[in-house]
């Protein structure tokens, strides 16, 4: 029983060296770790912005793989997608740096290329809202290819790959 | 006389120019034929030429426009095409794709038809040199010879590069192609894809791209200890997919896999990489599609999907550690 609590209370104040060590290396990053907590609405509504150019983009591929009959929607959604672009770049303009999020710290490395990367998307969107009210059926296609590239392109610099994804993460602690 | 003379000069003249006129029509008749003949040649050759590269082309794109073969990650837009340099991380360490444009010094200039379908079939260099299993002849094994010089004929066409071949970087014995010859024995049987009579054409091709072209098990199937494919989670998903990254459960599994993706979804992902939910596709799957699959015909795109329906769903919820 002895021996027991004094390995115990031995783990005890090695852990509290180590928490010590942890807490103070994070108060030496200041006041960003005491900012986690605060920003984390702002990480959450950046999720949600993210969850609606999403849903805009699977509403119309409904419309376009199912090939149904509902004209003009593709262009409100692409138009849509174009409005919430323009949200993109002052959501993210604050860096948090915590693990709960999937934005990759290359977006403050090189803030110039995410907006790019931002505007090409916009641009992209407009060509496709441009394109589904024309008279062209056969040039949506190939429009909505090179949104969906614009997708990908900034989410190939910009956002975490699914195995570091914080998502992934979560749940696998769930186990 | 004179003018029998004349006469017969004249039917002399007019019988040689008779024969003249016979000969030169036969011998221009002749050279028109010859020539008739040497231009269908021609154009039947450039014709053959082009189907050849026109059905290498629907081969390349079938691959996934064998993009481990271009560094797009590590150079972009400015990656040599097909020029090889990319870095493959694999749990054996990091292997190098190979320089596969016409560059008779460093690419595949100097080969012939025999020499590629051997490396593809066999996994064997012109040399008779063993090829790290990273290059996939596993799958590629199933593709017919047809298909194979026509992807040649493909890859031919395009503009040469030079670039030298980097060795790979993985440790010792992985990096030592003598250990090949036992993972060979342990792994690889070079595979043949047999019609299967009691389905239709379409699942036929489906399974032939699936397997062979596509080589889709490749990343989406587990791997052994030794490396070989798990065939008993077929297409189940891998956490150590190509560069490290986590390749999908891609079984009609409802939860773990793509069990709820209708037949439009799946060719609508794989012509423009925009999953149902809306989202986008990351690495190396986001390029087979751009440098590929987005280029097939709607009908190859129905082909993968309606296989990829048949096979047995597994469940496999994929976790990073």
């Amino acid at each position: 029983m002895n021996r027991a609590s004094f390995i115990n209370s031995s783990m005890i104040i090695r852990f509290t060296i180590v928490a010590t060590l942890v807490a103070s290396f994070g108060l030496a990053s200041g006041v960003q770790a005491d900012s986690h907590e605060k920003d984390m609405p702002l990480v959450k509504y950046r999720q949600t912005v993210m969850a609606v150019v999403g849903g805009n983009m699977g509403a119309m591929a409904d419309i376009m793989k199912n090939r149904l009959d509902l004209p003009g929607h593709v262009a409100v959604h692409a138009s849509e997608i174009a409005e919430i672009a323009q949200l993109i770049g002052p959501a993210f303009k604050k860096n948090v740096a915590t693990d709960a999020t999937d934005a990759k710290p290359e977006i403050w490395q090189d803030w110039a290329k995410f907006e790019k990367a931002i505007s090409d998307f916009e641009a992209a969107a407009r060509n496709l809202e441009v394109t589904a009210a024309g008279s062209d059926p056969s040039a949506v296609g190939p429009a909505m290819k090179a949104l969906g590239k614009t997708c990908g392109d900034c989410h190939d610099a910009f956002r975490k790959p699914e195995e570091e994804s914080f998502k992934k993460k979560a749940e696998s602690d769930d186990d | 006389m004179k003018p029998a003379s004349g006469r017969r000069r004249l039917s002399g003249d007019h019988r040689n120019g008779h024969e003249r006129l016979t000969r030169d029509l036969s011998r221009s008749t002749r050279s028109l034929i010859v020539g008739l003949v040497f231009l269908a040649c021609a154009y039947g050759a450039i014709a053959h030429a082009d189907t050849e590269v026109e059905r290498g082309r629907r081969v390349f794109h079938a691959t996934g426009g064998c993009s481990c073969h271009t560094n797009y990650p590590g150079e972009e837009d400015a990656a040599p095409l097909l020029a090889g340099g990319r870095p493959l991380e694999t749990p054996f360490g990091v292997f190098y794709s190979t320089n596969i444009t016409s560059d008779p010094e460093t690419g595949l200039g100097g080969w012939s038809d025999a020499d590629f379908v051997r490396a593809m079939r066999e996994g064997l260099s012109p040399e008779g040199q063993h090829y790290f299993p990273v290059f996939p002849y596993t799958s590629f094994s199933g593709l017919r010879d047809q298909d194979l010089v026509d992807l040649k004929a493909y890859l031919d066409s395009l503009p040469a590069i030079k670039r030298a071949n980097r060795p790979p970087g993985a440790p010792f014995p992985f990096s030592w192609r003598a250990t090949l010859t036992g993972w060979k024995w342990l792994n690889f049987d070079p595979q043949r894809i047999e019609e299967d009579p009691d389905r239709n054409a379409e699942w036929n091709r489906g399974n032939y791209l699936v397997r062979a072209a596509a080589h889709c098990g490749e990343c989406h199937t587990p791997r052994t200890l030794t490396g070989g494919l798990d065939e008993s989670m077929w297409l189940a998903g891998s956490v150590d997919g190509p560069e490290g990254a986590l390749a999908a459960n891609i079984t009609p599994h409802d939860e773990t896999g793509i069990g709820k993706w209708t037949t439009p979804d799946l060719v609508w992902y794989l012509e423009m990489g925009i999953k149902p939910d809306g989202d986008s596709t990351q690495g190396l799957m986001s390029e087979v599609i751009e440098h590929g699959y987005t280029n097939l015909p709607r009908s190859d795109l129905e082909a993968i999907a309606t296989y990829l329906k048949s096979i047995p769903a597994i469940e496999n919820e994929l976790r990073v550690e």
